[in-house]
């Protein structure tokens, strides 16, 4: 009686950490730095830093979905830089409406999304090679796009979009509010997540029970990509500028708050909460280190070493078949 | 059972991990910000993030204490931490401000926060300077235009801007002073010297560094205004080389494939590039290519010293740096701090190398 107990407490305490173990590992952080400079948790701080992690939240979004159905999306720093470059061109050069400047950017890196989706749906080709590929493709269209030159967008109808507030909250806190929601709804609530999952968990079982591979994979990489735009017209809202050299290394953060946020690299498995969470930790990692008085050459270190503890954490406690 | 230990094991280890790297980096900043902080009373420290805009009307009348929370500290918004060049500014300053902070000119600052050469992420760093309440912030701009608004903010906050190196497109306006070079002038030096070195003229090939980088853009402008705009001298290629050696080494091997005899110099918007492109000339048996970059490293001045390389144009980063820092101590001592400070780049020959070798 008293063992059954034990184990049923157990997979309680198995069910709570799998769950929340990347919150837990948060409130650590947090407690921890605070104690050590309590400036730190100040209101002030934590808007800006759920202000700082926006862009890398949306990228993390899609880089999860990429994930989740086996892949991944390195091309998501170039699209940065291109939806840059095109707002750029759109704005100051042609004079045209913010509002229509940052749709039609958005589609075209949408577009550019489902091409890499497409290459690697249709022809069963590496997600990692084709994304390594459009990647500089992408790049290079934003170079000659903007002949290599920076734009200022530094006009307030643009600027509004970054530094604008609702209600006393800064607007990116609310566009990642936003997408939150509709990636949670997304990934948990329609046919079209359960197919991702599906699809990433086990690919001949999906294909035997009808989900179309195809459009899955396609639609995943098509959202990365329309995500990667509108975190690029933050982003250009944030510098005021339109520039060709943005957004190196940014999917790796993203990547990284993927994996925090208990993302597999084995597919078919992700949560949205998980994301969101695994964004807030590096954004705290970076604020915090700065805060701590880390020095730039200690703070990579730490950051693969938080990365790799939380992975190795999450598979300890998320070990199936025990 | 087990994994309930492990998994707590790793949860203690990955949180200790955590501390020990910011023990590790920070035993003494710690130390002396804690009994620092402790004076300042609690509830002036919790109002301070408030009072900043209004403080910044009187700014200079409160001698350095610009928001007013009983002390005086530091931003330092680097660049990078990986360039040579930026290294040796970063090195500088932290040694500057660290004596600064022991002589109790100023109470604390934030160490050296790493721009990592993305306008967005050092707009991140100066709103985490201003919640760490700094009165002034030095900042070395990764772009003109993208790096602004964190000049822009920093000054809607009060603080005391010191851009060095590069300007800001708002730098002029809102910056308390300015410390840097003149990159165009760079770019002249570079072309006079290869214009005397060759007066024959022949075929050049310019390495650049990244585009859209302001250093890149008017080192670039002052190249034209030299060779670009002699008859004798013609461009092979403006070559985007990232300011990396390797690829400027590529450069030289392609155009040298190209035009033979006739290419005689490089021109290089730094001297990591210059220094390693006259390596692979003289390797190829063609010691007559003159090449010349900017900076003053280390490397190059080295290789000036054994006579490999003729020359190079010294950027006196350190130099800029601190005389920001000097401004710093200006206003905290009330006295007036110029708009700019203008810090000569010199050309580095066999002849003055001595001085500037470390």
């Amino acid at each position: 009686m008293n063992r059954k107990n034990k184990s049923k407490n157990n997979d309680a305490f198995r069910m709570f950490m799998g769950k929340y173990g990347i919150g837990v590992i948060l409130v650590f952080m947090l407690i921890i730095i605070s104690i050590m400079k309590p400036r730190f948790i100040y209101p002030s701080n934590i808007l800006n830093i759920l202000t700082q992690i926006s862009v890398n939240c949306l990228i993390a979004y899609g880089m999860c979905l990429a994930i989740t159905t086996g892949g991944i999306d390195l091309s998501v720093g170039s699209q940065l830089a291109l939806v840059s470059c095109l707002l750029g061109q759109f704005i100051v050069n042609m004079q045209m409406n913010v509002f229509l400047a940052c749709v039609l950017a958005a589609l075209a890196a949408a577009f550019l999304g489902f091409v890499n989706g497409f290459l690697i749906a249709k022809f069963d080709m590496f997600p990692f090679v084709v994304t390594l590929a459009t990647q500089l493709v992408i790049r290079s269209m934003a170079q000659i796009i903007s002949d290599g030159k920076g734009l200022s967008m530094a006009m307030p109808e643009f600027k509004v979009i970054y530094s604008g507030t609702l209600l006393g909250i800064p607007l990116p806190i609310v566009y990642m509010i936003l997408i939150s929601v509709v990636m949670y709804i997304v990934l948990h609530w329609t046919r079209f997540g359960r197919y991702v999952f599906a699809v990433g968990g086990n690919v001949h079982a999906a294909i035997a029970s009808g989900v179309s591979v195809f459009w899955t994979k396609t639609m995943c990489y098509t959202i990365s990509g329309l995500l990667a735009g509108l975190a690029g017209i933050i982003f250009s809202s944030k510098t005021g500028s339109a520039q060709s050299n943005i957004g190196v290394g940014y999917e790796t953060d993203a990547v990284a708050a993927c994996v925090l946020g208990g993302t597999s690299f084995a597919g078919g498995i992700a949560t949205a909460p998980g994301v969101l969470l695994g964004a807030i930790i590096i954004g705290c990692i970076y604020n915090g280190m700065n805060f701590l008085n880390i020095g730039s050459y200690y703070q990579y270190m730490t950051k693969g070493i938080i990365i790799i503890f939380a992975v190795l954490l999450d598979m300890v406690i998320n070990k199936k078949g025990n | 059972m087990m994994k309930k230990v492990i998994a707590t094991l790793m949860t203690a280890a990955m949180a200790m991990s955590l501390v020990a790297c910011g023990g590790g980096g920070d035993t003494a900043p710690a130390q002396d910000a804690g009994p620092a902080q402790d004076e300042a009373p609690a509830a002036d420290d919790a109002e301070a993030p408030a009072d900043d805009a209004a403080a910044a009307g009187d700014a200079t009348a409160a001698g350095g204490d610009l928001n007013g929370d009983g002390k005086i500290v530091v931003g330092y918004i680097s660049k990078n931490t990986v360039d040579v060049f930026h290294a040796q500014i970063n090195g500088a300053a932290e040694e500057k401000l660290n004596a600064l902070k022991e002589e109790g000119v100023i109470d604390d600052w934030t160490g050296i926060l790493d721009g990592n050469t993305d306008a967005a992420k050092q707009c991140d760093l100066a709103q985490d300077c201003i919640n760490y309440n700094c009165d002034y912030v030095i900042i070395l701009p990764a772009e003109s235009t993208a790096s602004d608004p964190a000049v822009t903010s920093l000054s809607d906050a009060g603080i005391g801007v010191i851009v060095v190196n590069s300007k800001t497109d708002s730098t002029d306006s809102l910056a308390l002073t300015y410390c840097g070079s003149d990159d165009v002038f760079a770019g002249e030096l570079m072309g006079q010297y290869v214009q005397e070195k060759v007066p024959d003229g022949g075929v050049y090939v310019h390495c650049q560094g990244i585009i859209g980088n302001s250093a890149q853009q008017q080192r670039g402008e002052g190249i034209m205004n030299t060779v670009g705009a002699d008859s004798k001298w013609t461009l092979a290629a403006d070559v985007p080389c990232d300011w990396d050696p390797s690829k400027a080494v590529n450069a030289v091997d392609d155009y040298l494939a190209q035009y033979g005899d006739d290419l005689k110099a490089v021109i290089c918007d730094n001297d990591d590039m210059s220094s390693a492109a006259q390596t692979e000339c003289n390797a190829k048996g063609r010691e007559d290519i003159v090449c010349i970059g900017v900076d003053g490293n280390q490397g190059p001045l080295q290789m000036v010293k054994d006579g490999t390389l003729g020359a190079t144009v010294l950027q006196d980063g350190a130099g800029q740096v601190l005389a920001g820092i000097d401004a710093v101590v200006k206003s905290v001592n009330g006295e007036t701090v110029e708009k700019e400070y203008s810090i000569p780049f010199v050309l580095v020959t066999s002849e003055n190398v001595d001085e500037y070798l470390k």
